[in-house]
């Protein structure tokens, strides 16, 4: 039992190394203003009725290597009373890769149903 | 407070070895979030206890082997992204010696050597003038306070120094704020300041960047200006008249020699930037010891 639970785990982890940062992408896509991390993981928590798909703490690292690559920027909050805290915005690339990213998703959610047997037309 | 900073010690274990800059990320990250969501936990509902609304908070965050893990991988990606010094790995002598040209690491060390005299010459001289002004503050009342003051933009000017050498010469630098416990007052922060190995190590960087910025950009302006001539000497020779001047002695080349003179030249470009490559690799690593904390 316990190697079918590992090999769930491992599963879930391997998609979710893709698709959180597509998430990730849209969520920031969508949002008014820029986002601090515990905000940006209630939001998720939130929209997804709680679906546990993924620890937190994975976020902040797929956040850091978005900013690397360009795609999201940041800045740090220096606020006097509270903690400051590291807000991310999506940037004009960040954009862009948004749609080309939903434009594969798309293909590879099509493609996944034909061999899962639903019901595509 | 304590569970938090059990939950990061264990975390800190959890990625001994890493990259520093990796792991101060790390702790960052989750120090805010668990903070945030410690106290949302609280405030949410009362019947719990301090030790029960953390424990809720870690299940959702992620145990310290499971958030180490995270970044372990995305930091495996990452860097086999951007394989070092991917192109010079021809099998072939010239391969390596012309495949300078398409290294990024080559180039970007070149710009940051081309301006270090500038950033060299900013850093070094606010060290030098707002050290001086400080010192001589700190017969007056209000010295610690500027002293304090001082040193934080030396900090200010530490981290936007890792900025610019980790674009540039590729080294990961730390992206954490300046102070992380967050909730003392400006008078203990004042203290932090001066009681920070941190602070004095920026210190002597940012004055010893003076005296290096400007070797590195003369280094550059000098051997860029002896590679271009050398290979334009036919066409200032031939062309517009112009001797070859080395040294304060002006000399025509002889014509048989010109294309000689050109070839070396042209040969001198991508040995500029594989000593460039090197010395930009050097003052990466040294950067990294003097501006990350350990």
């Amino acid at each position: 039992m316990g190697y079918g639970i590992d090999a769930n785990k491992k599963f879930q982890k391997e998609l979710n190394s893709g698709t959180a940062a597509l998430v990730l992408l849209s969520l920031l896509a969508r949002a008014e203003e820029p986002m601090y991390g515990y905000q940006i993981a209630k939001r998720l928590e939130s929209e997804s009725g709680k679906l546990p798909m993924m620890k937190q703490g994975a976020l902040y690292p797929v956040l850091r290597s978005m900013e690397n690559s360009g795609l999201l920027a940041s800045h740090v909050d220096p606020s006097i009373s509270g903690p400051p805290r590291r807000y991310y915005h999506i940037t004009a690339a960040g954009r862009d890769t948004l749609k080309s990213w939903k434009a594969i998703w798309d293909r590879t959610k099509t493609f996944v149903q034909v061999f899962l047997g639903g019901d595509h037309d | 407070m304590g569970y938090i900073e059990d939950y990061l010690n264990q975390l800190r274990t959890e990625l001994k070895g890493c990259d520093p800059a990796l792991l101060q990320d790390a702790l960052f990250d989750a120090e805010d979030h668990l903070r945030a969501a410690l106290a949302t936990a609280q405030a949410e509902t009362s019947e719990f206890s301090e030790l029960e609304a953390f424990h809720k908070v870690v299940e959702r965050y992620g145990s310290p082997v499971e958030t180490a893990s995270a970044y372990r991988e995305i930091e495996a990606r990452i860097s086999s992204f951007w394989p070092p010094e991917s192109r010079l790995s021809s099998r072939f002598p010239a391969g390596r010696f012309f495949g300078i040209f398409g290294e990024p690491r080559a180039w970007g060390a070149f710009l940051y050597m081309l301006f270090a005299g500038l950033t060299g010459g900013v850093y070094g001289l606010w060290a030098l003038i707002g050290g001086a002004a400080a010192m001589l503050c700190s017969i007056f009342i209000f010295g610690i306070p500027v002293a304090g003051l001082f040193l934080f933009s030396i900090r200010g000017i530490a981290l936007l120094e890792g900025r610019l050498v980790q674009a540039l010469l590729g080294v990961r630098m730390p992206w954490r704020p300046i102070f992380i416990q967050r909730e003392i007052g400006w008078g203990s922060k004042i203290k932090l300041l001066f009681t920070e190995m941190q602070t004095w190590k920026a210190l002597i960087y940012t004055l010893l960047q003076l005296p290096l910025g400007l070797a590195y950009s003369l280094f550059i302006a000098l051997a860029m200006a002896l590679s271009l001539s050398f290979m334009a000497a036919p066409l200032l020779e031939l062309v517009f008249k112009l001797p070859l001047e080395l040294f304060g002695t002006d000399a025509f080349t002889p014509v048989w020699l010109l294309p000689v003179v050109s070839l070396g030249g042209i040969f001198m470009l991508p040995m500029i930037l594989h000593a460039v490559r090197r010395i930009g690799k050097l003052h990466g690593r040294y950067a990294k010891t003097m501006l990350v904390k350990r």
